[in-house]
């Protein structure tokens, strides 16, 4: 019975295509969407997955995600170093500055600052030059990708960083940050000359801990002390992602999207589906007239409406991984993540778009009176 | 009402023929209150294998009705209506659609060949719906068309087939399955007189066949169509949901005379 309930899927062809290409735009959509927007939130705690060496990030208890936190005094840094069960305890800095490029055009760059002794924090791949250049006055790395932004800055060229000479000493690899923005590393003592703060110059203190004493110890610890507050790297990460994706609006902006798709999906293929089981009532009641069981009549539709389900779902997730890899490609701005999760969630919303079409077809073809072959 | 001709073999009339229908007081009405339509109002038939009965009678006078409750495909309001000794008011649901699988063949005034399958993937839905795979029906499918004419038009879509040859695939279909019943609902209303011949000899030959184990086909035929009424062993007439008193054999003697 199936290859006949296919036949007459493939009879309407114009029918057929456009349940097809219904279902393969809103499984395009849905899991498009999704993938940027998985892609956006890792990006955001990019600056933080170039760092794996701290234990803990201390910083002010008034942050609101990596990227926006009251910096720390300097006295800090002494504090947090004689709480017991500190290995060690570094500064860390990332924040703006303008550069000012040689073409006599303008760029906001995320500077990055690392400890100038024992180098924490530093770009997981130095591609070009030395780090221990950065120890020069003014050294920076330039992040590859960010170069493009940065009318291609070569070795040896200087730049100004807020109106100070800054001189690039090689290139590195780095994640950048949530609206990508060009990434350059140097020492957090060139970073605050760079970036004349105040009083408070640290945004960050990564502390590492004395194995012995354990990671919860020292946390405690340092939270007893008054305006610090020590998180753990996951911890940081989910207040990053709870940040994007609540305080930005952009959760919900995705979520209405993907929603969208949802709709659309249902709405279309439901419709047409239920449109083409109408116009085969009569072969339905001509095959109920001549003795097919419920159960295979059930089985044809459900076997329908699983062909353009599942042609629908290849096309519509085939599309979002051509996209996925176009993201990956060096120097693009896209950005999209398509972790198997999604492939099962995109997988779960065109289940549910066919499910109306069927659900209101089988109602159709079970209620068919089959005396109808007679008229 | 048996005619001389419909037992040309004359050891079989030795055997009484084996009831096919037997209908006691079958009444069938539609909707309710003012609007209720009785389209059958007190029925009694019964009819022998190996013949073939034409219902004739004025436009919704009750035909198709009585033919769809007889067939199984429409329940009767009240009265019983034994198809083989079996009553369908005793039947679930499915097991109403199992019988009319093994034991109906159906041949409409409108074909009711579904479009996108070829002329013997047609013919052999009903073997399909009795379980085998297309691989197997093919066979009996295509034998089934030779039968009728068409051995050549196997691959062709109904689309591709005059209305007189659709009609012959749909009496292939209904007839691939040997089934016990066949109902014609106004098979030659769609075709020319001569095409109309061509089905009606087929529908004909199938009443006057026998399967292996030597029982008859009983074969009702409802038709408005006075040019095949000579085809008929038994002709009974219909008028609004009953039968009229008066036999009808003079129509068959009248039409025989006219051919
Ligand atoms: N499904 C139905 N619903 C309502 N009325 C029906 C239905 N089927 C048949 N009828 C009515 O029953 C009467 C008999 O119909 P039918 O058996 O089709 O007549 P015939 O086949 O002799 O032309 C007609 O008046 C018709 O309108
Ligand atoms: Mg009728």
């Amino acid at each position: 019975m199936w290859r006949i309930a296919i036949a007459m899927l493939l009879g309407d062809k114009p029918k057929y295509l456009a349940l097809v290409c219904g279902l393969a735009f809103a499984v395009l959509l849905i899991s498009q969407q999704c993938a940027i927007f998985m892609g956006l939130l890792i990006r955001s705690t990019g600056p933080l997955q170039n760092v794996r060496q701290a234990d803990l990030w201390v910083t002010d208890p008034a942050i609101k995600w990596i990227s926006e936190t009251r910096n720390l005094a300097e006295s800090d840094l002494q504090r947090i170093r004689s709480v017991p069960g500190v290995l060690w305890a570094e500064p860390f800095f990332t924040g703006r500055a303008a550069a000012d490029l040689p073409s006599g055009a303008t760029r906001i760059v995320n500077l990055i600052g690392i400890d100038r002794t024992t180098m924490v924090g530093q770009p997981p791949l130095v591609t070009a030059g030395r780090l221990e250049d950065l120890r020069i006055e003014g050294g920076v790395l330039v992040e590859e990708s960010s170069r493009a932004k940065l009318d291609n800055v070569s070795i040896g060229d200087t730049l100004k960083l807020n109106d100070k000479r800054a001189v690039v000493v090689g290139y590195c690899q780095a994640k950048p940050g949530f609206d990508s923005p060009a990434v350059v590393y140097t020492t957090f003592a060139n970073a605050i000359t760079f970036q004349p703060l105040g009083r408070n110059t640290v945004p960050y203190i990564l502390v590492k801990v004395k194995p012995e004493v354990g990671v919860e110890a020292v946390r405690a610890s340092i939270n007893a002390l008054p305006g610090v507050k020590a998180l753990t790297w996951s911890e940081l990460n989910a207040i990053t992602i709870r940040f994007i994706l609540i305080e930005t609006g952009i959760g919900i902006n995705f979520f209405i999207t993907v929603l969208l798709g949802l709709v659309v999906g249902l709405a279309v293929s439901g419709a047409i589906f239920y449109q083409f089981t109408m116009e085969n009532a009569r072969a339905y009641a001509v095959l109920k007239a001549m003795g097919t069981k419920n159960w295979k009549l059930i089985g044809m539709v459900l076997i329908q409406a699983a062909w353009v389900g599942l042609i629908g779902y290849g096309i519509g997730v085939g599309l979002t991984g051509l996209f996925t890899l176009q993201s990956r490609r060096p120097g693009t701005e896209l950005a999209a993540l398509f972790p198997w999760q999604l492939l099962v969630g995109a997988f779960v919303g065109m289940i549910a778009c066919i499910s109306v079409g069927s659900f209101l077809s089988l109602q159709k073809v079970l209620r068919l009176e089959p005396g109808v072959v007679f008229k | 009402m048996i005619l001389p001709h419909a037992n040309p073999d004359p050891a079989s009339t030795v055997r009484l023929p084996e009831t096919a229908v037997s209908l006691r007081g079958v009444t069938k009405a539609f909707g309710s209150g003012n609007l209720t339509v009785h389209a059958l109002r007190g029925i009694d038939l019964d009819l022998a294998a190996g013949q073939l009965v034409m219902l004739v009678g004025p436009s919704g006078c009750g035909k198709t009705t009585l033919v769809s409750v007889i067939s199984g495909v429409l329940d009767a309001d009240a009265g019983q209506c034994k198809l083989f000794g079996v009553d369908w008011k005793s039947l679930s649901g499915e097991q109403k659609t199992a019988r009319r699988a093994e034991l109906v063949g159906f041949v409409f005034q409108s074909f009711n060949l579904l479009a996108p399958l070829s002329a013997w993937q047609n013919v052999a839905v009903p073997l399909i719906i009795r379980g085998m795979s297309q691989a197997q029906a093919k066979g009996p499918a295509c034998d089934a068309l030779a039968a009728v004419g068409l051995g050549d038009r196997t691959e062709a879509r109904p689309s591709q087939l005059s209305g007189g040859m659709q009609q012959r695939v749909a009496i292939a279909r209904a007839l691939v399955g040997k089934p016990r019943l066949l109902v014609c609902d106004e098979p030659t209303a769609a075709l020319d007189a001569k095409t109309g011949q061509t089905v009606m000899d087929l529908i004909l030959a199938a009443s006057k066949r026998v399967d292996d184990q030597g029982r008859g086909c009983c074969v009702i035929v409802v038709t408005h169509d006075n040019r095949i009424f000579h085809y008929a062993d038994r002709i009974e007439e219909m008028e609004d949901g009953r039968f009229k008193e008066a036999p009808a054999d003079f129509i068959i003697a009248e039409a025989r005379h006219h051919t």
